[in-house]
């Protein structure tokens, strides 16, 4: 605070004001300089503290080229679609987790909520053929699951986490209701299989589909209204409500959208899976809540974000893959996952202290 | 207890009926004296009031006198042993009986009365370490007896009522104190600060009992009735300076104002510049002034002893709301803006009345409020400076709901110019920047949507001095544009510097106003003059 003398009142002050940083002292060319300096650093290091999980992934996934356990399986064009492929309804379930907990809200209902939408799509779609109802019927599940969920925590003002976790349990006893506890006999549609399976110049639909998805996520959140809203929300929400924000409206916005795209991420894996299975729900959770908090530690970090979401969820997969195909137990897949999300977290941990202190 | 004559400075062995003496304490905060050479003994037994206005220096006293603060020099005398003040650590306050209660709620609401007293101290224990819950209850309800506090020991905390829990803080603070001979000192800050006025009552008559029992006891308050009517003696700081010493008679409350105000002569309440009388020549002036449009008016119907109008606020003046500690001032602009339950006010802008209990009606209708606590309050720290500029204004910044990146930046950027923000960029988060410089962020946040009224509660709360002017300045600018500007400050030179005229309140309400020519003194006089008619 040495240089208040220099930029005094508001039409006073001077064109340094902008660049200099807090600290800077009388000796202005001098400081100037060592700013440019440290800006040219600080952007390396910038770039490094954004994309250190991707290049952390491109690196694994070279090591799994050439490590000899897996060089002859994990670089063919066949794994790297499977690889892509597999992994957009993960995709798509952590963008929905994504949007309530940038509002600091957990929702543990999402792999329930695609679960039922994918038993009711495979059972709706096999009875009548009509891939279009079955659309909707997915989009509809998600949106009333979601409404529910935000009713339940705007309006009774129930804690997120106990709400959520009700609602997943209590989709789970319907799906057990629907399915007995065994996969339906499925006849699913070639349209909707060949949707999960085709290819676009040699990539997958499902994985472009997660991109597009993930784009249209993106685009709402970092340069709409509507987003930045959200964002503010869960940065604090005393100060978002005195700033004349709709602190609930936006917060249930959040589950709503969740609700949404878990639907359409049930969808999307009956169209890939050719059926449902009742216990898949469960299975996508756990997997959405590590690249959600992953997506942290890379692009924006310290702030949940949609690519760091994406490079998160490839970045395990990746890992998940080539131990597969290495042939090691199961059990160190187990290990790798949980190391991760925990060296994960603290780094975006770290990081975000780091920029705020 | 209170017939004792004590030199002007304690330098002899403290003598036998005194508990506690302090001698030549200085403390030097940078370019502040916040205390100065301050002499006090406090007798054996005697109710020793603390007092001074804001800024005084009893709470830096308070906090040296817990070891947390460390003077640059002086002497304290604890149990009859003088020792440096400055080796003074909050263990050795607590070693030599020094017991602190502060206003905040120390007590635990969701615990039982018993727990809550276990506490401070331990549980009793059976012969296995597992809590003996009986003989736990058993000590309880005899501290509760002997206190006179008439609760059950199983009672949950959040139960009580605010006197009875402040009172089972104290005994949680002295519980152990007949076990030794020794008898400690208890300090209570400002331990009426949250309590209802009858309330008030309860907790005075058990500090008396106290007392008579003899127990020695600092009382820190702002309230002049309580202290004229607990206190045996008391000291006024004022400046960092010992203003008066008071003991038994001498203790009243104009005696008490002259030595927390400085006045010279001791005023009648009577003759205290009060509003009413000046309000005309006042208003005329204003019109000089240019103050011709209103621009904000406050109305509480149910209010039949004076007129209605409780505040008329016109366009480009500033009015201080003074007042002092849980007289209703942050609330009062919380209500004006919307944010909390407004009662039977009216609030009434010249562009219409402004709905109640509604954030979003308030700013349009032109009613910006920069809150008290900034990091509970205002600040989005995760998001860029220009992200916590344009959250008021995103929908000039936006098209159809898309925000327009480069017209964002480029009204940070002016914003940040324009109000003499120093930060590294635009993008970088607040919280990069200093409390000043986020203070300015919030400021220009607000007045970039050119408010009719501007709201702000203790605008340079834990900024630096530097920045502090600079605020003035942005308010006085806004003000010269055509914002009425109405402030809250616990600051009195803070307003008097501010503020064209100011409104006193007092139990909730606006009880006197002051027209200008502000001064800290005829802020001090009209504030502390309205506690005592209370």
């Amino acid at each position: 605070m040495s240089n208040i003398q220099e930029t005094s009142g508001p039409g006073g002050a001077s064109e340094t004001t902008t660049v200099v940083s807090p600290t800077a002292s009388p000796e202005t060319e001098q400081k100037l300089k060592a700013a440019k300096s440290r800006t040219g650093k600080a952007r390396l290091i910038n770039f490094l503290e954004a994309y250190a999980l991707l290049v952390l992934l491109a690196l694994i996934a070279v090591f799994f080229c050439f490590w000899s356990e897996t060089s002859s399986t994990f670089p063919t064009l066949a794994n790297m679609r499977i690889l892509l492929a597999s992994q957009a309804v993960i995709g798509v379930i952590s963008l929905g987790l994504l949007l309530p907990l940038l509002c600091q809200e957990f929702d543990l209902s999402v792999g329930n909520i695609a679960g039922l939408a994918a038993i009711m799509v495979a059972a709706s779609v096999s009875e009548s053929g009509n891939v279009l109802a079955a659309v909707a019927l997915a989009l509809t599940i998600g949106l009333v699951i979601g409404g529910v969920n935000a009713l339940i925590v705007t309006r009774l003002h129930v804690n997120g986490v106990i709400a959520t976790l009700g609602m997943s349990t209590i989709l789970g006893g319907i799906i057990l209701q629907r399915t007995g506890g065994l996969a339906p006999a499925s006849n699913i549609p070639q349209s909707l299989t060949n949707f999960g399976t085709g290819l676009v110049a040699g990539v997958p639909v499902i994985f472009i589909t997660l991109l597009v998805i993930a784009a249209i996520t993106y685009f709402v959140l970092s340069h709409t209204s509507l987003g930045r809203q959200i964002y503010a929300v869960g940065s604090n929400m005393e100060a978002a409500k005195l700033v004349g924000l709709r602190t609930d409206g936006l917060r249930a916005a959040t589950f709503v959208a969740a609700g949404l795209l878990c639907g359409l991420g049930g969808l999307l894996y009956v169209s890939r899976a050719g059926g449902a299975s009742p216990n898949v729900g469960a299975t996508f959770t756990l997997p959405a809540f590590a690249a959600a908090f992953l997506s942290a530690a890379s692009v924006r970090p310290g702030r949940f974000n949609v690519w760091g979401t994406i490079i998160a969820v490839y970045f395990l997969a990746v890992l998940n893959n080539g131990l597969n195909l290495s042939g090691v137990d199961p059990y160190v897949n187990d290990y790798v996952n949980g190391g991760a999300l925990i060296a994960g977290v603290a780094l975006a941990t770290v990081l975000y202290r780091r920029r705020t202190t | 207890m209170n017939e004792h004559m004590r030199s002007e400075s304690a330098s002899a062995e403290p003598g036998s009926r005194v508990a506690l003496a302090a001698e030549d304490i200085s403390k030097t905060y940078g370019a502040t004296r916040a205390l100065d050479e301050v002499s006090l003994e406090v007798s054996s037994g005697a109710i020793h009031g603390l007092m001074g206005g804001n800024g005084s220096g009893k709470s830096t006293f308070i906090k040296m006198l817990a070891g947390v603060v460390t003077p640059d020099q002086g002497r304290l005398a604890l149990q009859g042993e003088w020792i440096e003040a400055r080796s003074h650590t909050p263990a050795r306050a607590k070693a030599s009986g020094l017991h602190f209660v502060h206003q905040q709620n120390s007590t635990f609401p969701d615990l039982t009365v018993a727990e809550n007293l276990a506490l401070g101290r331990g549980f009793e224990s059976t012969t296995l370490k597992s809590i003996d819950w009986k003989a736990q209850k058993a000590r309880s309800r005899r501290v509760l007896d002997r206190f006179e506090i008439d609760v059950a020991a199983d009672t949950h905390m959040v139960r009580l009522s605010p006197a009875a829990q402040m009172m089972v803080a104290i005994a949680r603070a002295l519980q152990d104190q007949d076990e030794t001979d020794e008898r400690g000192v208890l300090v209570l800050d400002e331990p009426t600060a949250s309590l209802p006025k009858h309330e008030v009552d309860v907790l005075l008559t058990a500090l008396r009992r106290y007392a008579a029992d003899g127990q020695t006891i600092i009382y820190v308050s702002h309230r002049l009735e309580e202290v004229t009517a607990i206190a045996d003696e008391v000291t006024v700081l004022r400046n960092g300076r010992v203003a008066s010493r008071l003991v038994g008679a001498e203790i009243s409350h104009d005696s008490l104002v002259a030595g927390i105000t400085g006045s010279v002569a001791a005023k009648q309440a009577g003759t205290v510049p009060r509003g009413s009388g000046v309000v005309d020549s006042r208003v005329h002036l204003s019109h000089v002034a240019g103050f011709r449009e209103t621009a904000l008016t406050l109305r509480r119907p149910s209010l039949t002893e004076v007129d209605d109008e409780t505040l008329l606020l016109r366009a480009g003046e500033i009015v201080g709301v003074a007042g002092l500690l849980g007289s209703g001032r942050s609330r009062l602009l919380k209500q004006i803006f919307g944010a909390v339950p407004r009662d039977d006010l009216e609030v009434t802008l010249n562009s219409g009345p402004v709905p109640p209990s509604d954030v979003r009606a308030a700013m349009k209708k032109g009613i910006a409020f920069v809150p008290e606590n900034r990091l509970r309050e205002a600040a989005l720290p995760e998001l860029s400076i220009a992200e916590n500029l344009s959250v008021t204004c995103l929908s000039d910044h936006s098209r159809a709901g898309w925000i327009k990146p480069s017209r964002e930046r480029k009204a940070a950027q002016r914003l940040i110019k324009e109000f003499g923000v120093r930060a590294p960029s635009a993008s970088a988060p607040l919280t990069a920047l200093s409390g000043g410089n986020q203070q300015k962020v919030i400021l220009a946040r607000w007045l970039q949507r050119r408010p009719t009224v501007l709201l702000l509660d203790e605008p340079t709360q834990g900024v630096d001095i530097g920045a502090r002017n600079e605020i003035h300045e942005l308010v006085r600018a806004a003000a010269a544009a055509g914002t009425a500007v109405l402030v809250v400050s616990s600051d009195f030179g803070e307003l008097a510097s501010l503020a064209h005229r100011a409104v006193v309140m007092s139990g909730s309400e606006i009880v006197d106003s002051i027209d200008g020519p502000l001064t800290e003194d005829i802020l001090n006089d009209v504030v502390y003059a309205q506690e005592k008619s209370l």
